[in-house]
């Protein structure tokens, strides 16, 4: 590259940076002899995680050559972390699925077959299978990165079609909990507040996540608000120390599992200490102990006065002690805005709802919600887990618009906008996760869709849910951009289209719908999920000869597949789905979206609204459309969720629960699992990505000092860590970072002796059905000193 | 040969500390700095994976808080995106995590 331009460019890169500072360089004009830096900019999501940052691609010769974030975006004010820096290279890279590849038996080798044939098989297996074995013998399981139209298009033609609710996801292992506990506390689900309270918060309580490395564009925002103003106090509660303690004015390290007791003795503070909201508790909140269950707020008080500091500090262990209690709890309560923040350490429980419950509980005891700075932020892990799945219908108790299936009205509503017969949806919800996954196991699903994900690799005790994936009697379509260690288990694989390869929307965690439009073809002969689904449905409805599946995709026949049919899908979606739910998208159609550089927060009933932003804090009048138009009476606040009838906040009687599985003498430590900052889940993506590869090719494990001086183990040992399920032999770090008595490892690795699912447990929350990943027992034994050891991606 | 532009937040005592710890590394060019420890540079490195060394080793200034990455031009490499690397090593127990941006 010539000189001249290098520079032109590095000042492009120093302008664009000093931009969102507000610094002004001396050389603001750039030579426009020079030539643009790319012919096109497109504008568009990261694909990589929750947080939803903003960026636009920039294409030369029809080739992502530069990226930029969005200044204007309200996710990300123009940053972007280095993982995020790298995804573009999934487009056009070499080990690019082009073709679909199937085999009859699994036993055999693949052969490429063309579309057409592809898809007469899909069709002609899943018709074959419900009529020998009946509806709920065929399931979809699919993802948190799917687009949402791809969600909706998916789950329309497998209720609506094939008359099955199994249709699952991802989100289940991640975010189930997160919806339990809306919905339970505050009647709705998904958040109330969102990331403008970043910028307002005067305490954050970060419990359960490792903000700086899974969310790291947020983790600054967090960081520069605490620069900014020194008043601002970071408590950090988790088992093990993080890159995100690094700014914490208090770390409260416990023992894994014993948070409940914390958070609970948390609020016996604030209520022995009179920091509780007494007039926001007379006017919006019930007691509860169980569902149908209400009970006073002196009952409430007894309840907690049980978890003194004392008590609470004695369970959890670890650093903590009464005067932090006491502490942590003073700062919550006191703070002008405080605002929780929480992932997986959270959710991935045994008893997550009721964990989420709990640090609710804290918000509605003080009364920090629904002003600037305090909210119960849930943050999510997948950038489409919140718009897909949980807003799309993408699980299996839920259709699209926040609808239970279990409800005949609601149904009724679903099959009334698809113009087919009230009834064709069953009333009875299809497997969750867990159970899914033990279906096929035991062959009762005998056709199965895999989409956008990796459950031979993701599911907790993965050695017992794979089996089923391997059954000859069970048929599995894998549609995926790049092979994985479940496509190598499946009969029919179908090559897909890439982010910035096809067009649809997004849904990250605060409510807001942003829109990605292709910027550059796909490799040959992979497609976009949309049109696969229309073709096969297509086909289904032929092989079925059933006019009701090609009802489902009537609209968006002869749509063409890259702006045309998505556009049709999210029309139809929001405009007929989303009006009169909480999720109400309306005014955030396509035309809208093209002109917000970072999209929508719903409630948006109408488009001039829409062009606002939409809505930032729900349920406060004047804020949130649907506050007013819901309003039962005067009061600013008006919680219309629709699982409360009373339309109150409901504060949780839970006591501690122990996990599943606790450390005892033939198990004596605790492990957890989490992801590691330069890859994404089951690195299919990333580890081929040689800079985020290289930067961690092997997953490994962390040990205490103590207990590694205990155990013998030096840093770069080869250490075992076994559980009743499985084993791992993986190098070790020694560090303080887990609490003593536990060990931690990251969950990208496919090589079978490092894919730590192999020993995690397969328990999950009676409530949310989501897995317990965080916390087993295992046991750690020194193996060898350092070996060589080759990274593996299939 | 990547180019990115980045905003470095530095704790704003240090400020000092920092800039003087990123002049001295060969690819990072600052462009400014201001009170609240911001501070605007440019790194231009051979190819990204350096890039990513270079942004770890700031990450891993005690003065730095994060390093945020606003703008990247990678036309050089947009043709030629390798398929995989061979990285069979020793994994020495060091810091392996901590690029976060
Ligand atoms: S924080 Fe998440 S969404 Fe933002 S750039 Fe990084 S990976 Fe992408």
């Amino acid at each position: 590259m010539a000189q001249s331009r290098r520079e032109f460019l590095k000042r492009t890169a120093a302008l664009s940076a000093a931009s969102y500072i507000g610094m002004n360089l001396p050389y603001r004009k750039q030579n426009a002899a020079l030539a643009a830096d790319a012919d096109s900019w497109h504008r568009g999501s990261c694909r990589l995680c929750g947080t939803g940052c903003r960026v636009e691609l920039g294409v030369k010769n029809g080739k992502a050559v530069a990226l930029r974030g969005v200044k204007d975006a309200r996710t990300n004010f123009g940053y972007l972390c280095m993982k995020g820096m790298h995804f573009w290279k999934c487009m056009g890279h070499p080990d690019r699925l082009r073709t679909p590849l199937y085999r009859e038996s699994k036993k055999d080798k693949f052969r490429e077959i063309s579309w057409e044939k592809a898809l007469d098989i899909a069709a002609e297996k899943f018709a074959d299978s419900v009529k020998k074995y009946g509806n709920d013998s065929v399931a979809y399981y699919g993802s948190g990165q799917a687009l949402t139209e791809e969600t909706y298009l998916f789950q329309k033609v497998f209720r609506g079609g094939l008359q099955t609710n199994n249709v699952e996801g991802n989100p289940r292992l991640c975010m189930a909990s997160a919806v339990g506990g809306y919905l339970t506390s505050f009647g709705a689900d998904e958040p109330i507040g969102g990331y403008a309270d970043i910028e307002k918060a005067h305490c954050f309580f970060i419990i359960g996540s490792n903000t700086a490395e899974a969310h790291p564009v947020l983790f600054r925002r967090i960081m520069r608000r605490k620069l900014d103003n020194k008043d601002v106090k970071i408590i950090n509660a988790d088992p093990r120390i993080s890159q995100t303690s690094r700014i914490a004015d208090l770390h409260l390290q416990f023992d894994p599992g014993t948070d409940l007791a914390l958070l609970n003795a948390m609020a016996n503070v604030i209520i022995e200490e009179k920091l509780y909201d007494e007039k926001f508790l007379e006017s919006y909140v019930t007691c509860k102990k169980g569902k149908k269950e209400t009970v006073s707020f002196e009952e409430f008080k007894k309840f907690v006065a049980d978890y003194t500091p004392e008590k609470a500090a004695a369970i959890c262990r670890g650093n903590m002690t009464p005067d932090k209690i006491r502490q942590t709890a003073r700062w919550f309560a006191g703070s002008k805005g405080t605002l929780s923040l929480w992932t997986m350490g959270i959710n991935q429980r045994k008893r997550g709802v009721w964990a989420n419950n709990l640090i609710h509980n804290l918000h509605i005891l003080t009364g920090q919600l629904l002003t600037p700075g305090a909210d119960s932020l849930s943050l999510t892990g997948q950038p489409n887990a919140c718009g897909g799945v949980r807003e799309g219908g993408g699980l299996c108790h839920i259709l699209p618009g926040h609808r239970l299936v279990a409800k005949e009205k609601l149904r009724n509503q679903v099959e009334d906008a698809w113009g087919i017969p009230h009834g064709r949806i069953p009333p009875k919800p299809g497997y969750h996760t867990m159970a899914l996954f033990s279906a096929v196991n035991e062959g009762k699903i005998k056709a199965l869709w895999v989409n956008c994900t990796s459950p031979m690799q993701s599911l907790p005790n993965v050695d017992l849910y794979s089996k089923g994936m391997r059954r000859e009697d069970v048929f599995m379509i894998c549609s995926d951009i790049f092979p994985t260690l479940t496509t190598e288990a499946a009969n029919l694989v179908l090559p897909a289209a890439f982010h910035f390869e096809k067009t649809g929307v997004y849904g990250c965690t605060e409510r807001r719908s942003q829109l990605t439009l292709k910027a550059v073809n796909a490799p040959d002969g992979a497609m976009p999920e949309v049109w696969i689904v229309r073709e096969w449905a297509k086909k289904l409805a032929e092989k079925m000869d059933d006019p009701v599946i090609s009802k489902c995709v009537e609209p968006f026949e002869g749509l063409e597949p890259d702006f045309a049919l998505p556009k049709a899908i999210w029309d139809e979606y929001s405009q007929k789905l989303t009006s009169g739910r909480d999720n109400d998208l309306r005014g955030a159609t396509y035309t809208v979206l093209q002109k917000m550089p970072d999209g929508v927060q719903w409630p948006a009933p109408t488009e001039a609204y829409a062009l606002t932003g939409g809505t930032v804090k729900k349920f406060v009048r004047g804020m949130d459309p649907l506050a007013d138009t819901h309003a039962k009476d005067d009061k600013p606040y008006q919680f219309y969720g629709h699982a409360h009838d009373d339309g109150k906040l409901w504060l949780w009687l839970r006591e501690q629960a122990d996990p599943e599985e606790i450390p005892d003498k033939d198990y004596p430590f605790y492990l957890s699992t989490g992801r590691i900052v330069d890859h994404w889940h089951t690195m299919s993506m990333t580890g081929r990505i040689p800079e985020l590869l290289r930067a961690n090719p092997y997953a490994f494990v962390e040990v205490n000092p103590r207990d590694a001086a205990k155990l013998g183990i030096k840093p770069g040992d080869m250490v075992e860590v076994e559980s009743r399920r499985g084993k791992n032999f993986l190098p070790a770090k020694v560090y303080e970072g887990p609490t003593e008595g536990m060990v931690f490892v990251y969950w990208h690795d496919q090589h079978p002796d490092r894919l730590i699912n192999m020993v995690t447990k397969d328990g999950y929350d009676p409530g949310s059905k989501e897995p317990e990943f965080k916390i087993c027992a295992c046991r750690v034994k020194r193996i060898s000193g350092p070996k060589p050891l080759k990274p593996y991606i299939v | 040969m990547p180019i990115g532009g980045f905003i470095v937040n530095a704790v704003p005592e240090d400020l000092e500390v920092a800039v003087a710890f990123l002049t001295a590394i060969p690819e990072v060019e600052i462009h400014g700095h201001d009170k609240g420890g911001n501070i605007v540079l440019v790194i231009d490195a051979p190819d990204s994976e350096h890039m990513q060394r270079v942004v770890k080793k700031i990450n891993d200034c005690a003065s730095v808080l994060t390093v945020g990455l606003t703008y990247l031009n990678v036309e050089d490499e947009a043709d030629t995106i390798p398929a995989g690397a061979d990285v069979t090593g020793i994994f020495h127990g060091g810091p392996a995590s901590g690029s976060a941006g």
